[in-house]
């Protein structure tokens, strides 16, 4: 009844309306340290205030260094993780301040690939089960043919639905991820909010599930949140693409684009550490190395986060927070926005 | 040719599980030479760790075994030592880092207490020059602020900086072989760019061989002279960096480059992938280990193990070698005329 009003409210809205709309998302996580008697309370700014869309069909891809805040956009967004302020809206509906039973209807449009395909697969159920489990839950066809719906994922995603009794530990990583992509797909997502999906993998077993993820995409007009670290991953798989640095997202374009033009020092300065595999190229490269390390996301920063490692750094950066501007090329920095384009 | 300062000939290991012999290493041999970085590449359980770990007398013995071959350094054998022939070898002059640096320096101890271990053992210094030593080694690989931090512990320290006292450490004596095991897999890629960069210079200024296993692609193009390609236990390619990449001679790494993606390229539409799984370590085929996976595979290559033979490479080095039947050049002419 409840998926009858959400189908309804969805088919009013115009067309135009995004998938997925993220408003000025944070997740703050408080923390107390020091000693009992002399306690230091204050948040942890995992996210702090970031915004996309993500269109029917599209990649968006979100890259970072280590605690800059993606896995908990992609659980801010899951709504696993109850924002601390901002709006994420699914089709136009809301659905970051619900609760549990609220959000269950969605939760057949928006579903998770986790990174690590050992941890992610409980260990005592069959394959079959595991993929069977969400269409149980959302009590979607019968017993007969929940069956046949997990045979035919199972050969959608390149593994024999014979395996349907076997368990997780029989298989290799590459395989269970496969299996935790079917587990998704089956309950027939419009989006999926990828989490480093490829990155335990080895490289040529990652270039399978890349593959696999695309053809999926083309075939069923999904769309991705696709997290990861590795820049050619996402340069790979993404049509556009945010880098994440502190919890905001620092610069958001077009793959192609960012890639050949990254406007913000702390892009170029991503780019240029990434090594190439060609030695050649490497060798001719000039390198931006960037001193020092991320700062702790801890405190509030009065100006631009990156001021601190920033080699265009000026004053009036540690004075005021740099939003994210401009049309389909956005960047957040002060120094890039002043020059013309 | 001067003399290689390590020499590996024929080395195996393996480990008796209870789902049988395991053979992580076939028979690897490999030279190394003074001032040079040799790239060991390939995909998780090629055998390109234990093969080193074998060289430092760190593979567990029951249920490893180092089955045979030889490792020289200066004409000394350092497979068949005791365990105190080893410790006045290891940290003197084979030295190594490792992937994970939370889990490889101790926890308890402070890092003047680790850094200072090696050096009053090795080199015989006294409690103040050994901690003067370690001081002075912490302003080299970059750690600011070296006198205080000298009395921290491993977790007052970030991942990157972590990795730099393990460095530090490595080198404190000076060895001449620096074997590093996935040194920046757990870091980002700005800090790795630092760790390389670091690595490298330490490299000009004293002259370090280093082993560098990784699997890593642009990480060994950035840093090595020589590649080793690891696959189902044994070297299926060795070349220098150059070859390499631009003229592979094995199916496996031609593969290896085609599935990679780049972040300088445009995207393709699709990537090419090795098919199928990498190899049981435990169920090795009679013939070449990547014939189930091999795009170019023959008859022979299921019931024969090809050896790794110099290749008449174009290129400016002589010094190629491929373990492969099928000639790959021919091989893709024919691919691409049908």
């Amino acid at each position: 009844m409840i998926q009858d009003q959400v189908k309804t409210a969805a088919e009013e809205l115009p067309t135009k309306v995004p998938l997925l709309r993220v408003e000025d998302l944070k997740v703050h996580f408080p923390f107390q340290r020091g000693s009992w008697w002399k306690p230091q309370r204050g948040f942890i700014r995992a996210v702090d205030g970031i915004s996309f869309d993500v269109a029917a069909g599209e990649t968006l891809g979100l890259v970072g260094e280590s605690g800059c805040g993606k896995s908990t956009t992609a659980r801010g967004i899951m709504n696993l993780l109850r924002p601390t302020a901002g709006r994420v809206y699914l089709e136009g509906n809301r659905i970051d301040q619900l609760d549990d039973a609220g959000m269950f209807p969605y939760r057949q449009n928006i579903q998770m690939i986790f990174q690590d395909p050992f941890a992610s697969l409980n260990p005592r159920m069959t394959v079959g089960n595991i993929i069977a489990e969400p269409m149980e839950v959302h009590g979607l066809y019968d017993r007969q043919q929940r069956r046949l719906e997990v045979m035919r994922l199972l050969d959608l995603v390149g593994l024999n639905p014979k395996f349907l009794n076997r368990y997780p530990h029989e298989f290799s990583g590459g395989q269970r991820q496969r299996i935790g992509i079917a587990r998704a797909l089956v309950v027939k997502p419009k989006l999926i909010v990828c989490d480093e999906p490829v990155s335990a993998l080895d490289v040529s077993i990652q270039a399978q599930v890349i593959n696999l993820l695309m053809d999926l995409q083309q075939q069923l007009g999904l769309a991705y949140v696709f997290i990861a670290h590795d820049l050619a991953v996402i340069r790979h798989i993404a049509h556009r693409v945010g880098v994440m640095y502190l919890g905001r997202i620092v610069e958001l374009a077009d793959a192609d684009q960012l890639y050949k033009d990254p406007r913000h020092p702390y892009t170029q300065a991503l780019l240029s550490a990434a090594p190439t595999p060609d030695p050649q190229v490497q060798r001719s490269r000039n390198r931006v190395v960037l001193e020092g390390e991320v700062p702790s996301p801890d405190r509030e920063y009065p100006g631009c986060p990156f001021a601190d490692r920033c080699p265009l750094v000026e004053e009036s950066c540690r004075q005021q927070v740099p939003l994210l501007e401009g049309d389909s090329h956005q960047t957040a920095c002060l120094k890039v926005t002043e020059l013309p384009a | 040719m001067t003399e290689p300062l390590l020499q590996v000939r024929d080395l195996q290991v393996q480990f008796n599980t209870e789902n049988g012999i395991v053979r992580a290493v076939n028979g690897i041999s490999f030279d190394l030479a003074a001032g040079e970085t040799l790239g060991i590449v390939g995909e998780s359980g090629s055998g390109k760790s234990v093969a080193n770990l074998a060289l430092m007398g760190l593979v567990p013995q029951p249920p490893g075994e180092i089955v045979g071959g030889r490792a020289e350094m200066r004409g000394v054998d350092l497979l068949g030592k005791s365990h105190r022939e080893l410790t006045s070898i290891r940290g003197n002059d084979i030295a190594m880092i490792f992937q994970d640096p939370m889990t490889a320096l101790n926890p308890f101890l402070t890092i003047a207490e680790q850094l200072t271990e090696a050096t009053r053992l090795h080199l015989g210094l006294s409690p103040k020059d050994a901690l003067d030593h370690a001081i002075e080694m912490l302003e080299r690989v970059g750690i600011p602020a070296a006198k205080q931090r000298v009395f921290e512990y491993p977790h007052q320290f970030s991942g990157g900086m972590r990795q730099r006292v393990m460095i530090a450490m490595a080198l404190s004596c000076q060895p001449d072989v620096l074997i590093a095991d996935e040194p920046t897999t757990a870091l980002d890629v700005t800090i790795q760019a630092q760790i390389l960069d670091l690595m490298r210079d330490l490299q000009q200024k004293d002259g370090t061989a280093i082993i560098l296993i990784t699997h890593d692609l642009g990480v060994v193009a950035s840093v090595c002279h020589r590649v080793l390609v690891m696959y189902g236990g044994r070297i299926v390619e060795q070349a220098d960096v150059d070859s390499l990449f631009h003229r592979p001679q094995h199916p496996y790494t031609h593969g290896l480059l085609r599935s990679a993606p780049r972040w300088d390229e445009t995207r393709q539409q699709e990537l090419v992938a090795i098919e199928g799984q990498p190899p049981d370590m435990a169920q090795l085929p009679a013939g070449c280990a990547f014939e189930p996976r091999c795009p170019h595979r023959i008859d022979r290559c299921q019931n024969e193990i090809p050896d790794l033979l110099p290749v008449a490479a174009e290129g400016p080095s002589e010094n190629c070698a491929a373990a492969c039947f099928v000639d790959l050049s021919v091989a893709k002419l024919e691919e691409s005329q049908s």
